[in-house]
């Protein structure tokens, strides 16, 4: 990653600690988010998309899953969609 | 299973208010007339927001600057169904006369007001559930059994089950009965983030694309027909039976399967000894979400097709909005109304392609799309489906039915403990802790768990982080208690087990900062992930879902009496068969935001508190929980037995909410009914486990009824000398303190405190003891009495 993708990268990862509880050891840039990984759910992919918009102005509502892959993906998506 | 449950549960009065009408006859008229209450949204900003509607009270209310929006609705309708019952005048003992109120969010709108408005003192009191039913209890002289269920979406039909419990338990003779939810920011951001509401006025069973909120309350006077014949009472119809249940399955969805909802209304329809062709309509819960549209069409099918019966189902939410915790009670008075003005009220909002659609789907069941009809009706049912996975289905009656439920004379054992405070968690900790004379220090103490707790119960990380520390703190007590008691759930016996959470405050702290974070950031930017455990009954459903425990789950919050109220509500269901075995627990958490609230009310200490010394309180915090269980549970797994439950008093004498003062006979009458229950007198009672916690005020309440009832002869012991004021938790440690004193587990030597000259502390030995008086007190004026023995 890029200076500023590893500042948006950081961003979504302080912002999954600290607004859906997840323990900071527990979190890299490549672990799956959903399913066998972290094990979110459809409540946290609203406030992730919420987070998001707020922090990025990036809107992500109805976004193909794979972008919310993990945190690489979700960086990359907000990178490509920022003004 | 013990003896027949005769007594004749009618209903006497109702009271109704709602976005269609300022008293029942308005909402009925309306109702049946299909006019939407629901309109854009007046009293929150909904600029920003995708959906922007709401079924809004748009008429004046009774001005009364002294209690919540919620309680003006409450007390609105109550005063309705008690001028229309007649009861007023008419009731011969005022302690056998009570009031159960059902709400979801509470006093929120005072949080706005308190947020919004300078912090001002006099909103902290009404920011909660707890003040509904003491304001209602206080106006109408009520001085039984006085709480409110927290249970969200289906709070106001489960306080219309228990009143009925305690009827045919006979230790009432008459309740008024309801839920109230006042239109606030809070749910309407919180539903926002979820995705929940619907663009469009919501049509149940039809668009299933969300929900439209609303407003309002309902009320019912529910009294023995005993009581209600020898009045001259006119009656409304008879309440034959309810089913209360837990799907154990998600925070905020439905179970897919319905196993949860048809586990209720099954029960509801085998203890009303009717058969399913008897009932003729079902007013369902249908708030219009696609998870609850589809799992309740299924449950309805599953049930009734091929019942014989010709089923009509609607839902006034059409109309009336989702009122939330008032909806079990607005819509059980508009099942009343239907069952005796044999007409049966629409759901609006079909469309004429709506209407070709409905013809292929719905089967055999009739929808009511669009205009009421008349239908004769024998019985009728509501249903209500909750967050945290909450099912009650309740069925009302033209004449008096064939009614199952039973009472047994099987003892009621303490067989597990589950602990968590400031003095660290576990039993085995607690015990260790109390031997070598810990205590908290200071004025604020709060009690943590963490990585420990969850690798000793494993509960894993995609589970936890979903909680606050409220359903946190309750989900590793709980966990501990069925530990101990050692009770396995066999497959197909889920339904066996359930519990009872007793909260004085319940999630205030995430109330609160959800409401601060969206007062600062706009309603469009509610926490779809704090949203959930902004219930009251978030813990419960936590609990639920951890455990597999799909029986009874309700939870009481009445202030810090809560915690002793909920062993008496538990045992009372062992007691009537519908659970082996229960969890009783307490919970109250502490954080910056109680410390904030608490300090400003001026109850908290300056330094360390003295418990009878007029110093204040030391703030504290933890959650503890017991199982209990019939004797034939315990037998089955050889659980250890602790002490035995042998009766209870829960009794009110109102004062102004946030008070006290001035409601010593509440405590005097609770404690007598404890006594009488467990059949011993005062002489007998060996110590008392005691409610002070250092505030004058309460206090002075308990040395006063102690001289009077004991001569102030009698030790007090006090767990608040150890852990602080706790609320909730310390009413329960109260009980758990006294199960391991008989049984020996603590040190027999323990301090007590005397009350015959002044307030003398004296070292006692507890070996000898047999029977302990643990008691209670709620802000307002509301107390709870429970004797153990020793088993």
């Amino acid at each position: 990653m890029n200076e500023k993708e590893l500042q948006v990268a950081e961003k979504i990862k302080g912002m999954l600690v600290e607004n859906l509880r997840i323990p900071e050891e527990e979190l890299d840039y490549e672990i799956a988010l959903f399913g066998d990984g972290i094990g979110l759910d459809s409540v946290d992919s609203l406030e992730i998309i919420s987070c998001i918009d707020s922090e990025f102005g990036v809107a992500m509502t109805g976004v193909a899953k794979e972008h919310f892959f993990n945190i690489t993906s979700l960086t990359k998506y907000v990178i490509e969609h920022m003004e | 299973m013990g003896k027949q449950l005769n007594t004749r549960c009618v209903v006497t009065g109702l009271g109704m208010v709602n976005a269609i009408g300022a008293n029942v006859e308005e909402c009925w008229e309306n109702a049946l007339a299909g006019k939407s209450g629901i309109d854009h949204v007046k009293s929150v900003n909904a600029d920003n927001c995708y959906a922007n509607l709401g079924a809004e009270i748009d008429f004046d209310l009774p001005e009364n600057k002294e209690v919540d929006r919620v309680s003006v609705l409450c007390l609105k309708a109550s005063e309705e169904a008690f001028n229309d019952s007649g009861i007023d005048g008419n009731i011969e003992d005022a302690t056998r006369f009570g009031v159960i109120m059902g709400s979801c969010v509470g006093g929120v709108v005072s949080i706005e007001e308190y947020i919004k408005n300078g912090e001002k003192t006099e909103d902290i009191n009404k920011m909660t559930i707890s003040p509904i039913a003491n304001n209602v209890a206080t106006k109408f002289g009520a001085k039984g059994v006085i709480t409110n269920v927290g249970n969200a979406c289906a709070a106001g039909a489960i306080s219309v089950a228990y009143a009925c419990e305690l009827i045919r338990a006979g230790v009432a003779d008459a309740f008024i009965v309801g839920g109230a939810d006042a239109f606030a920011s809070v749910p309407f951001s919180g539903f926002h983030a979820l995705h929940a509401l619907s663009e469009n006025p919501c049509s149940p069973f039809n668009h299933s694309n969300g929900i439209t909120l609303g407003e309002g309350a309902g009320a019912m006077i529910v009294e023995s027909y005993e009581h209600a014949m020898k009045r001259g009472a006119k009656i409304y119809c008879d309440v034959l039976a309810a089913g209360i249940s837990s799907d154990a399955h998600h925070i905020t969805a439905p179970r897919p399967d319905g196993i949860g909802q048809m586990y209720a209304i099954n029960r509801a329809i085998d203890m009303s000894g009717l058969k399913k062709s008897d009932i003729g309509y079902v007013n369902a819960h249908g708030t219009g979400t696609a998870k609850n549209d589809e799992a309740e069409f299924l449950s309805l099918h599953t049930i009734f097709d091929n019942a014989g019966g010709e089923l009509a189902v609607s839902s006034v939410k059409a109309m009336v909005g989702h009122c939330l915790g008032a909806a079990g009670a607005i819509e059980a008075v508009y099942s009343i109304k239907a069952l005796t003005e044999g007409k049966v009220p629409p759901t609006i909002g079909y469309s004429d392609e709506d209407l070709e659609v409905l013809k292929e789907k719905a089967g055999d069941i009739d929808f009511m799309p669009n205009t009421a009809k008349e239908k004769d009706l024998k019985a009728v049912m509501s249903n209500n489906f909750a967050f945290g996975g909450s099912n009650a289905s309740v069925i009302f009656a033209r004449e008096a039915g064939d009614v199952k439920e039973t009472e047994n004379d099987s003892e009621v054992y303490i067989t597990g403990l589950g602990i968590v405070s400031p003095l660290g968690n576990g039993v085995e900790n607690y015990i260790g802790k109390i031997s070598e004379g810990a205590k908290v220090e200071g004025n604020s103490a709060k009690c943590e768990v963490g990585k420990e707790d969850f690798d000793k119960f494993d509960i894993k990380m995609a589970f936890f982080r979903k909680l606050d520390k409220f359903s946190l703190i309750q989900v590793v007590s709980g966990l501990e208690a069925l530990k101990d008691a050692g009770i396995v759930l066999e497959e197909g016996k889920e339904e066996d087990y359930g519990m009872i959470i007793g909260t004085g405050d319940g999630p205030l702290t995430t109330v609160y900062e959800f409401e601060d974070h969206i007062a600062k950031e706009g309603n469009e930017n509610g926490s779809a992930f704090n949203f959930p455990n902004t219930v009251y009954n978030a813990a419960g459903g936590y609990l639920s879902i951890k455990t597999g425990l799909r029986g009874y789950n309700v939870t009481v919050t009445n202030g810090s009496q809560s915690g002793l109220q909920s062993v008496a509500y538990a045992y009372h269901e062992i007691k009537q068969n519908r659970a082996q075995g229960m969890l009783a627990t307490g919970t109250d958490e502490n954080s910056a935001v109680m410390e904030k609230l608490y300090t400003q009310l001026g109850l908290v200490a300056a330094g360390n508190a003295k418990l009878y010394g007029e110093t204040g309180m030391t703030l504290s915090d933890g959650s503890v929980s017991v199982a209990l269980e019939n004797a034939e549970s315990a037998a089955k797994h050889g659980a250890k037995k602790y002490a035995r439950v042998a009766g209870y008093g829960m009794t009110h004498e109102g004062v102004k909410y946030g008070t006290v003062k001035g409601s010593e006979a509440g405590l005097k009458s609770a404690a007598e009914k404890a006594l009488a229950m467990a059949g011993i007198s005062a002489d007998e009672v060996d110590a008392i486990y005691g409610l002070g916690n250092g505030c004058k005020d309460v206090d002075d309440i308990e040395i006063s009824v102690n001289k009077e009832l004991f001569g102030g002869k009698k030790p007090v012991i006090n767990v608040r000398e150890f852990v602080g004021e706790a609320r909730s938790a310390a009413a329960t440690l109260s009980v758990a303190h006294a199960a391991l004193t008989l049984s020996g587990e603590l040190p027999a030597k323990q301090k007590a405190f005397f009350f015959e000259n002044g307030v003398e502390e004296k070292e006692v030995d507890t070996a000898g003891f047999k029977n302990i008086l643990v008691v209670a007190v709620g802000a307002g004026g509301s107390y709870s009495a429970v004797v153990l023995k020793k088993a």
